[in-house]
């Protein structure tokens, strides 16, 4: 059973497509990513995967269900953008009242919200009402209450937007943490974040699906993403080219260089391709900064 | 962690007792509950108390007839514990104007600031509309419970022998208002779905009746049938109870429980629908 099917899926704002004919099929297991330009759909997408609103077209399934389903209620979580909790309440007794509406005992959901606030960091605060809270914090609470009775689906939408790096760290290494028991779907400006969490990704644009990708496809093995940090570029890119295997190297970046390698058939050459990079960069005196494995998302998802 | 979601008639009840607790353990709810506490004080301890006396003075009843006609006011002379029947005269007005007050914010801020999309995924959105609805009748109802209690003191402070009717006259007035603020509260549950404030939700409100009021008024001078409108507004039945007592008060009660039924089934519709 997938654990999302989109069939046909349209979303009309009066005249205007918000998503248009988007179909895609997922599996629960490593994070999934969703990418795309402003009001390319992405915060729509997740509406209509929550149920906060219906499709002009097209069918959804989660778990084998329909969104608003009662059988999904508390099966799936989400972080909604912008939206925050009561003024007027304090976060302790906000999240336990979830806890509570998703099957706990009264101890139990309060212990819940507790275990929740912990694993974002903000367990001290649970006494205190959301506007005393910096709007990083805030996220990061809005964060924990997806994490109330650790559901199968947990759909994020920007969930680092604003906060430090430190924090926006502790938040990936959270989703990572809990990846083998939840599968998370977020969506996100920054691509090396996705990058560093995501294996699929989704790339919206202008309401239409135009890219599936997995980050570790067998293709990404074909290319090599080399960061330099002293070299004359010309220079490099025409070495680099004449070594055996290589079929291709571009740069679109200063210093940052993609080299693509010759497949199946002629692998064996491109097996010792690291050793002859180092080789010529030592014979060139240049200095290296990275090689990465295949291609960064950005490369991939717009080369 | 494995946890079977309740049913979404546990999960009503879990959202009515959550209302509740919002209102009384919040501060705004606390300083609603003192200046609702104020303003009965100052009703029971004036108004009540001295025209409750008014109503023993045997010559009363003749200036009452007089002023208003002989069947208008007379079984407020009936009623066995004075300081209830003009409770009820105040009641029967204020408590469905503490309804559109108090009512007013079942769903409005919540859906602006999008709290509501943390509640759909864990409890049905038929369980948020009704639980809500409940909780707000709780409130009401502890709030027409306290001062049901005030007035009973207040007569058992003039005669101590009163205890037993009081009480049971104190019963039947809080169940007829209950039933009184049905409706209201029904219709500011579907006034608050659509409202983006409170505030917002209380001009909807007035529009509404005084709209409907004008509307009503206008069509029942043009046919008596359509004079029959008039039972379509919640409120409508309110002059007719002023002159009732006890048991007979309850004659009118299926006129607001269809009204309330017909609110919150326009509601669930509105809320089974609408985009949060």
């Amino acid at each position: 059973m997938s654990l999302i099917q989109c069939q046909g899926l349209s979303k009309l704002y009066g005249s205007k497509k918000a998503l248009n004919d988007v179909n895609f099929s997922l599996e629960a297991g490593a994070p999934i990513a969703l990418v795309g330009p402003n009001g390319a759909g992405k915060t729509t997408l997740f509406s209509l995967l929550c149920g906060y609103m219906s499709p002009s077209a097209g069918t959804i399934t989660l778990l084998g269900e329909a969104p608003n389903s009662p059988k999904l209620l508390g099966k799936i979580a989400a972080l909604p953008q912008d939206a925050v909790l009561d003024p007027n309440l304090t976060i302790v007794s906000q999240l336990s009242f979830f806890a509570r509406l998703q099957g706990m005992g009264v101890e139990q959901a309060r212990q819940e919200a507790i275990r929740v606030l912990t694993l974002v960091d903000l367990a001290d605060v649970a006494e205190q009402k959301p506007p005393s809270l910096s709007h990083g914090m805030s996220k990061r609470v809005s964060i924990a209450q997806t994490l109330i009775g650790s559901p199968e689906l947990v759909l994020l939408d920007e969930p680092t937007a604003g906060l430090d790096p430190a924090n926006a760290k502790k938040v990936r290494e959270l989703v990572k943490a809990l990846s083998p028991t939840t599968t998370f779907m977020i969506s996100s400006h920054n691509l090396d974040e996705l990058e560093k969490l995501c294996d699929q990704v989704l790339y919206l644009d202008k309401g239409q699906l135009s890219q599936a990708v997995s980050m570790h496809a067998s293709t990404d093995s074909d290319y090599l993403t080399l960061t330099m940090q002293t070299c004359d570029s010309e220079v490099l890119q025409a070495e680099v080219a004449k070594l055996a295997g290589v079929v291709n190297v571009s740069s679109k970046q200063s210093k940052v260089f993609i080299i693509q390698l010759a497949t199946d058939a002629e692998k064996a050459q491109n097996s010792d391709i690291e050793m002859r990079l180092f080789t010529l960069f030592n014979q060139h005196q240049w200095q290296y900064k990275m090689l990465l494995k295949g291609r960064t998302l950005e490369e991939t998802l717009f080369s | 962690m494995t946890n079977n979601p309740p049913s979404s008639f546990n999960n009503m009840l879990i959202i009515a007792m959550f209302e509740l607790r919002k209102f009384l353990f919040n501060t705004r709810g606390i300083i609603a509950l003192v200046a609702f506490g104020l303003v009965w004080g100052v009703l029971l301890l004036y108004p009540i108390q001295s025209a409750s006396a008014m109503l023993l003075q045997p010559n009363v009843k003749d200036v009452i007839d007089s002023l208003f006609g002989a069947n208008t006011l007379n079984v407020l002379f009936e009623w066995p514990v004075a300081e209830m029947a003009v409770f009820w005269c105040f009641a029967l007005y204020l408590f469905p104007l503490f309804s559109i007050l108090i009512a007013a914010d079942q769903f409005s801020s919540d859906k602006t600031r999008g709290t509501l999309r943390f509640l759909t995924l864990r409890t049905s959105r038929d369980s948020l509309l009704f639980g809500r609805f409940l909780g707000q009748i709780l409130i009401q109802g502890l709030l027409i419970l306290l001062t049901i209690i005030a007035t009973v003191a207040l007569a058992l402070s003039r005669d101590s022998q009163l205890f037993l009717p009081a009480l049971t006259s104190g019963a039947l007035v809080g169940l007829n208002l209950i039933i009184v603020i049905l409706p209201y509260t029904a219709v500011m549950t579907l006034l608050s779905l659509y409202a983006r404030t409170a505030r917002q939700a209380m001009v909807f409100a007035t529009i509404l009746w005084t709209v409907i009021s004008i509307a009503i008024m206008v069509l029942g001078s043009q046919s008596n049938v359509l004079a029959q409108l008039q039972w379509i507004l919640p409120g409508a039945q309110l002059s007719d109870m002023l002159n009732t007592n006890g048991l007979n008060s309850l004659v009118y009660a299926p006129i607001p429980l269809i009204q309330t039924a017909a609110a919150l089934l326009l509601g669930r519709m509105y809320m089974q629908r609408s985009s949060l």
